[in-house]
């Protein structure tokens, strides 16, 4: 009882999105940050390590309901960095001020030192962060489709797979000024691909959908293909949408330039476990694939529904997040400034 | 059409006139007549039949046509049609006897089921129009026409807009009104055999599917043709085939554009053709054309697929998983030729929309007893790295060495290639042809695009329904895609195990013609 009232929020918010009640991944950043928020401003701590080790608390809880949605732990993981360097600049302004050029080389080094010290204005200050984190998180859609016409050129050819609205706002905001065609791979059996593509169209946008096995075939044509991701691994990889493998790999065939958008929460400390994609994987429900009314058929096959596909960053040309583009080799670097690297770990 | 369809306005709004109705219904039910006869022969695969009619896609392509006879406006139209349907049986019966143990394939099964369905209809159908003339028709009449104007409409607002919703890369493969023109034909031409004709509907609505089972079709209905040909008078008999040959071809070309297997069973016909003996009486040059016309289908297609099969066999182990790619009747053969071996080894079948010919595929290994998974082609990584084997049927083989397959084929290939598993394509060297491609767009075909919106895997509803209100949406429905030589590991061909580049080598070593 005392456990389901301590986790309560965190519990709905994992009940949330067990229920599809958030289904993008902007949604569930959003609500975490809230969530976060709320703790902060109304949760009984009284040092930084004790909001440290409730917000730990909520990672693993969440972390071992729903492994493979890493929005949300990115988030809190990111807060905590927030939190570390807080009372770090508290303590600190006191003392030396600021410092900054050997900051780069040696983060691990100068703070790993306690953070039980009552520190009366690091509430007041975390709250102003988080309210400038909310604010980043909600632009970073925008900001991301800013960057648009910097890619996208006339009369281009580009293919996306599936649905994801942030490749949705980028080709909307590109179409504004410029006249492309997208090709939209249909990604069956979930056929996001159809609602991307109506979306599109809806903005004359010059729309062809096409079924996923028609990749290969159109992909010559195509002059870049834009993609949503999941989650970024920590070597640069993806965890996207399954089919997105095979796409990536006629585009590299046809030396094709893959960009992904994504916003800085996607990026993951994780990396991939083993080559056989068995625990990264998740698999959704088989009738998709073969329906009920194949009767006795069902009994004696295997069917399967994998969710997502993992992508080698060697694949990969281009990562854009709100910050500008970055190669996937870059990412690491990307990772150790957005998270502690005490908390990679969790 | 529109003034002529006054009459039958009452019947339904499906824009089709007393004529076209009453040659379709012709071809419908002579082509369940066929269907009948080759259920019987088909004793080598008794088990079949035990599995249900499943609720997919099969059915509801079939549906339109099945529907469309029963909505003659005129009690007079229907006793015609039975009428012509008795006589058509006959030689029906006999064409289809050769192809049906020649193994029909995919069309056939589905044929089967179609057959039992068309049959207990028929069946209520025609005695009610023996016993009491006057009123049961109607009610058949009124039960039918309520539902079918809403598939239908579609039709007519392709009709409207001909030059939208059309990808400007395929531009050139687009057929004017695809489907209205050539259901026009039927009535328009009269001197088409009606073998043909029904051969030109079964490829339009896409119930033969694959070269193989398209080409056996379109070379029994030729023997049907041989059989039923009266030389006109004061003409000689290969002359005179040849034109009415040439009027039939253009019709099935209407109808969908000619596989490299027909192209090339048909060219070797021609060559018969003019090498028979002009000094034989016509009875003779008949028996003689349809001769060679069975030594054709059992050297090139029959034994062929044995040795292929035979060739594949050997690198089957045990342990073995096989990824195989939609449906290819030499694929199965050689699959259950494993099983019959007694190989234990597992069959992945991947699928793609919008055929979803996998399924087909999936219920007979099944049958087989053949242990199996399935999986649509998006999941093709996920299982890739567990494949030992992956076996890939063809369309064509192009003098490059590139294969002409099913769309996804060559996707499959890819991710292969890139797991570093061999990929082995079986293809008959019939199938060889001189063409060279490199991309899967100068030569291609475009199937329907409401198959691409039309969602049938789950309960949800596309979003892309009405996307002929939007003028800048447009599915596209390709057909074929090309495979790169260098994702294929070895063709496997009747002759030999080849390399892909070796294709030449093999279309230099056929006959002269």
């Amino acid at each position: 009882m005392l456990e389901m009232e301590l986790y309560s929020d965190v519990i709905k918010l994992i009940s949330d999105i067990r229920h599809s009640k958030l289904h993008n991944s902007y949604d569930i950043a959003i609500h975490t940050e809230k969530l976060i928020e709320k703790l902060i401003s109304e949760g009984k701590w009284n040092s930084a390590e004790d909001l440290m080790t409730l917000i730990k608390l909520r990672i693993t809880r969440f972390a071992n309901a729903l492994p493979q949605e890493a929005t949300s732990v990115n988030i809190m993981r990111h807060i905590l960095k927030i939190i570390r360097d807080e009372y770090d600049s508290g303590f600190k302004n006191k003392g030396e001020g600021q410092q900054s050029a050997h900051h780069l080389g040696s983060t691990t080094m100068d703070d790993c030192e306690d953070y039980s010290k009552v520190l009366p204005s690091l509430k007041s200050s975390l709250l102003d962060n988080l309210a400038e984190y909310k604010v980043e998180l909600e632009s970073s859609a925008d900001n991301i489709a800013a960057q648009a016409l910097e890619h996208i050129h006339a009369n281009e050819i580009i293919l996306t797979v599936g649905k994801s609205s942030t490749v949705e706002k980028f080709l909307k905001y590109a179409a504004k000024s410029r006249k492309f065609q997208v090709v939209v791979v249909e990604a069956a059996p979930r056929f996001l691909g159809h609602l991307m593509a109506s979306n599109l169209a809806k903005n004359n946008i010059e729309t062809t959908v096409i079924p996923d096995s028609a990749v290969f075939a159109m992909m010559s044509r195509v002059n870049k293909v834009i993609i949503g991701t999941h989650t970024v691994l920590a070597n640069g990889g993806l965890r996207a949408e399954s089919g997105v493998h095979m796409v990536a790999l006629a585009a590299k065939h046809y030396s094709i330039p893959i960009m992904v958008l994504a916003h800085m929460y996607k990026l993951s400390p994780m990396h991939l476990c083993s080559s056989e994609q068995d625990a990264f994987n998740i698999c959704a429900s088989p009738a998709d694939v073969l329906p009920y009314s194949s009767g006795p058929l069902l009994d004696k096959v295997h069917v399967y529904n994998p969710v997502f596909d993992y992508v080698p960053p060697e694949l990969v040309t281009l990562f854009i997040s709100h910050q500008g583009g970055n190669a996937p080799s870059y990412v690491y670097r990307l990772l150790s400034e957005l998270y502690h690297p005490d908390d990679q770990e969790l | 059409m529109d003034d002529k369809g006054k009459k039958g306005k009452k019947v339904g709004a499906d824009g089709l006139t007393k004529k076209e109705r009453r040659a379709l219904k012709v071809e419908t039910e002579k082509s369940t007549e066929i269907n009948k006869s080759s259920t019987i022969e088909k004793l080598s695969h008794p088990k079949k039949h035990v599995i249900p009619p499943p609720v997919s896609d099969n059915n509801k392509r079939v549906d339109p046509e099945q529907r469309t006879p029963a909505k003659s406006s005129s009690n007079v139209d229907t006793v015609k049609a039975v009428i012509s349907q008795n006589t058509n049986r006959k030689d029906a019966e006999k064409s289809e006897k050769i192809s049906a143990a020649s193994e029909l394939s995919k069309a056939e099964l589905k044929a089967q089921r179609r057959a039992v369905q068309e049959a207990q209809r028929q069946a209520k159908a025609s005695q009610k129009v023996v016993t009491n003339d006057n009123q049961t028709p109607k009610n058949n009449i009124r039960s039918n026409a309520a539902e079918p104007p809403k598939r239908i409409s579609p039709k007519k607002d392709l009709e409207k807009s001909p030059t939208k919703h059309r990808v400007q890369l395929f531009h050139h493969l687009y057929i004017e009104d695809f489907q209205v023109q050539s259901l026009k034909k039927y009535t328009i031409n009269k001197d088409i055999h009606p073998a043909f004709l029904q051969l030109g509907a079964q490829y339009l609505s896409r119930s033969i599917l694959g070269s193989n089972a398209r080409c056996l079709a379109m070379l029994s209905a030729l023997k049907t043709l041989i059989d039923d040909f009266q030389t006109p008078p004061k003409q000689e008999f290969c002359r005179s085939l040849e034109s009415t040959l040439k009027t039939s071809m253009n019709h099935l070309k209407t109808c969908r554009p000619f596989a490299v297997s027909m192209t090339n069973a048909l060219r070797r016909f021609k060559f018969f053709l003019t090498q028979i003996d002009t000094n034989l009486t016509d009875g003779a040059k008949q028996s003689s054309l349809q001769k060679r016309i069975d030594k054709y289908i059992e050297e090139e297609i029959v034994i062929a697929g044995q040795a292929i099969s035979n060739e594949v066999n050997k690198k089957i182990s045990d342990n073995d998983i096989i990824l195989i790619y939609g449906y290819s009747s030499l694929i199965l053969q050689i699959l259950i030729d494993a099983e019959k071996a007694g190989k234990k080894f597992r069959v992945i079948v991947l699928d793609g929309r919008p055929l979803l010919e996998g399924r087909e595929m999936l219920r007979r290994l099944v049958c087989a007893n053949i242990e199996c998974s399935y999986l649509l082609i998006n999941a093709v990584s996920f299982v890739m790295g567990r494949v030992t084997k992956v076996l890939l049927g063809a369309h064509a083989l192009l003098a490059n060495g590139y294969v002409m397959s099913r769309t996804g084929t060559a996707q499959v290939a890819l991710v292969a290639n890139s797991f570093k598993k061999p990929v082995l394509v079986c293809c008959e060297t019939y199938k060889f042809c001189e063409r060279v491609q490199t991309d899967s767009f100068v030569y291609n075909e475009i199937a329907d695009p409401d198959k691409v919106v039309t969602v049938d895997v789950s309960e949800k509803s596309s979003y892309l329904l009405n996307w002929r209100n939007n003028n800048y949406l447009t599915p596209l429905n390709l057909m074929y895609d090309v495979t790169p030589s260098d994702f294929v590991t070895a063709v496997v061909t009747e002759i030999a195990v080849l390399p892909c580049t070796s294709v030449p080598v093999i279309l230099r070593m056929r006959p002269v013609e």
